[in-house]
């Protein structure tokens, strides 16, 4: 995740002109610099089950967790829920605390008396096979 | 000013960030080869589960109290520790890496009002970021820092920082430290300060100055001044390269043939080697051993060793297998269950001043090219994916890892897996 690439080259001048390009390179594009803000608070995680299908996360998409961000109303966050892992909508006020899955077939979790709930990381980003969507698709 | 900052129970609080489970359950990880407990959670304490106890004795009990077991899986622990560093390093500029769950912070430049702050700022964002629990001594020298560490955890439980501030707060935490219990401080000498009556921290500080210097050595009066708040150890920003590298192992099975333990001090000497690259060094000797185990009183006993002056200084691969298996020939013998090998590279010098024999062919570049490629296969596919022929591909010498939870921050097959 620390991974950087540099651009390097080592211009053997043979007879000709130097490249004209040399004084113009820029480092690649990094889609580590983009999808992760925070690398060392950044982890990546894999969902199995079809709770967030609506959100377009799939089994098998793997999720950007970032630990770093305070979790607001309406992030997606991987929380544990009475020491289990789950990924849900998080919604949240001053009143009360939910987790909101993207299913209908699965019910919303109310946070309640004598009950853990813990938000773990805010999902920064998903990562998914276009083949893996087929599921998240009603037709 | 400086800070120590220390990880609680670090390898068993690596497990828990990705098994929530855990937490309130009393953990242990063991040491390789799965021998004895060498990291244990609050709870696994708070059963009197010790220190290197030994885990083939606590089987029964680990299951009667809902131990959780693991091995110890020091990829997983090594990714964390640099990401715990890393944090750090947002905070407070200069720090220094003191061990795998271990740092030194050095809070000059921080003003005096804000330190208690700045203790309070570096736990939290170290246990969000990371998920890890540390505790924090902040002092005036590193000695003073370590202690007041180890003061926190006993009487800070619910801050996990202690700022010892002022000189009733110092003396406090003196006074309540055995000096056995001091940084740097042996049992043997611990012994001999008891023996003249130096029993605490405290004591020992104000220990006159007479005794001191018909009594202590060099050694023993840096640390005196250090007790007394002036700093006298050096910063070490900088890993010191290491002087000796030693890659030693007990068999996941015995083994009985030298094929076998070939095979296991090819794998080890190639490990040696990469730590030399990394570090830049090359090594004009090695020391090669091989032994049953002793505990296994149905065996007959066996150990030997040799050291090897080599031709040249080196950090290749193939040489260093070349040479570790000569001495493993010299060594070997047939009609025992061997438990353990290992060698030890030493004598090193930094690789640019390797001296070459006038007439012996230099490493030539193309060897070099190998070598750099390797390292970049094995760092971009997996560890030891590409390896010489003689590493072999038997399992039988491999830790005995049962417990091993999931290299989940380093290998993709391995990240956590949610269902939701």
């Amino acid at each position: 995740m620390n991974a950087h690439t540099l651009p390097y080259f080592t211009t053997e001048v043979k007879a000709g002109f130097p490249s004209p390009a040399l004084d113009y390179i820029e480092d690649r594009i990094d889609l580590n610099d983009i999808f992760i803000k925070h690398p060392h608070a950044t982890f990546i995680v894999e969902c199995t089950g079809d709770s967030m299908i609506d959100a377009f996360i799939p089994p098998k998409a793997k999720l950007i967790v970032d630990r770093s961000l305070n979790a607001t109303n309406g992030d997606i966050v991987l929380a544990i829920v009475n020491g289990e892992f789950t990924v849900k909508y998080l919604q949240k006020n001053s009143i009360k605390t939910k987790l909101i899955p993207a299913n209908k077939k699965y019910q919303d979790i109310e946070m309640q008396e004598g009950m853990q709930m813990e938000v773990w990381g805010v999902v920064t980003g998903i990562m998914i096979d276009p083949r893996d969507l087929k599921t998240c698709m009603r037709w | 000013m400086y800070a120590l900052v220390d990880c609680n129970n670090f390898y068993c609080s690596c497990e828990r960030v990705f098994e929530p489970r855990l937490a309130n359950r009393p953990v242990v990880v063991l040491s390789n080869n799965d021998g004895c407990v060498i990291s244990r959670s609050e709870e696994a304490k708070a059963l009197g589960i010790k220190m290197g106890a030994p885990s083939f004795l606590f089987a029964d009990f680990f299951k009667k109290h809902h131990v959780a077991v693991y091995s110890s899986n020091y990829t997983l622990y090594g990714d964390i520790s640099n990401r715990v560093m890393k944090t750090i390093a947002e905070l407070v500029p200069r720090f220094e890496v003191y061990s795998i769950d271990e740092a030194f912070l050095d809070l000059y430049e921080f003003p005096r009002h804000d330190l208690a702050e700045l203790g309070k700022k570096v736990k939290e964002s170290i246990i969000k970021k990371t998920g890890i629990p540390v505790t924090l001594g902040i002092a005036a020298t590193k000695t003073l820092a370590k202690m007041a560490n180890k003061y926190a955890k006993r009487n800070r439980k619910d801050t996990g920082v202690f700022w010892a501030s002022n000189d009733q707060l110092i003396d406090e935490m003196l006074a309540s430290t055995d000096v056995g219990d001091i940084w740097g401080i042996g049992e043997q000498y611990a012994k001999f300060l008891k023996k003249n009556k130096f029993t605490t921290a405290l004591g020992l500080r104000d220990a006159p100055q007479e005794w001191v210097r018909a009594n202590m050595t060099v050694v023993g009066q840096r640390l005196l001044t250090e007790l007394r708040g002036m700093p006298a150890i050096q910063w070490q920003a900088e890993e010191p390269a290491k002087k000796n590298i030693c890659t030693a192992r007990g068999f996941g099975e015995l083994l009985k043939t030298k094929h076998e333990v070939g095979e296991a001090l090819a794998s080890y000497a190639s490990i040696c080697a990469d730590k030399l690259r990394k570090q830049k060094s090359c090594a004009r000797m090695i020391e090669v051993f091989a032994e049953t185990n002793p505990f296994r009183r149905e065996d007959k006993q066996f150990r030997r060793s040799i050291r090897m002056q080599l031709p040249v200084a080196t950090n290749h691969t193939a040489n260093l297998i070349k040479q570790a298996m000569k001495a493993l020939d010299i060594i070997y013998a047939e009609g025992f269950n061997y438990h353990k090998c290992g060698i030890v590279v030493m004598d090193l010098v930094p690789e640019d001043a390797v001296q070459y024999p006038l007439y012996e062919q230099t490493e030539s570049a193309k060897e070099k090219k190998l070598l750099s490629a390797l390292d970049q296969l094995n760092k971009s596919l997996g560890k030891d994916l590409v390896r010489f022929a003689s590493q072999g591909y038997s399992k039988k010498w491999h830790l005995k890892q049962m417990k091993l939870s999931p290299c989940y921050t380093t290998r993709i097959e391995d990240i956590l897996k949610v269902k939701n």
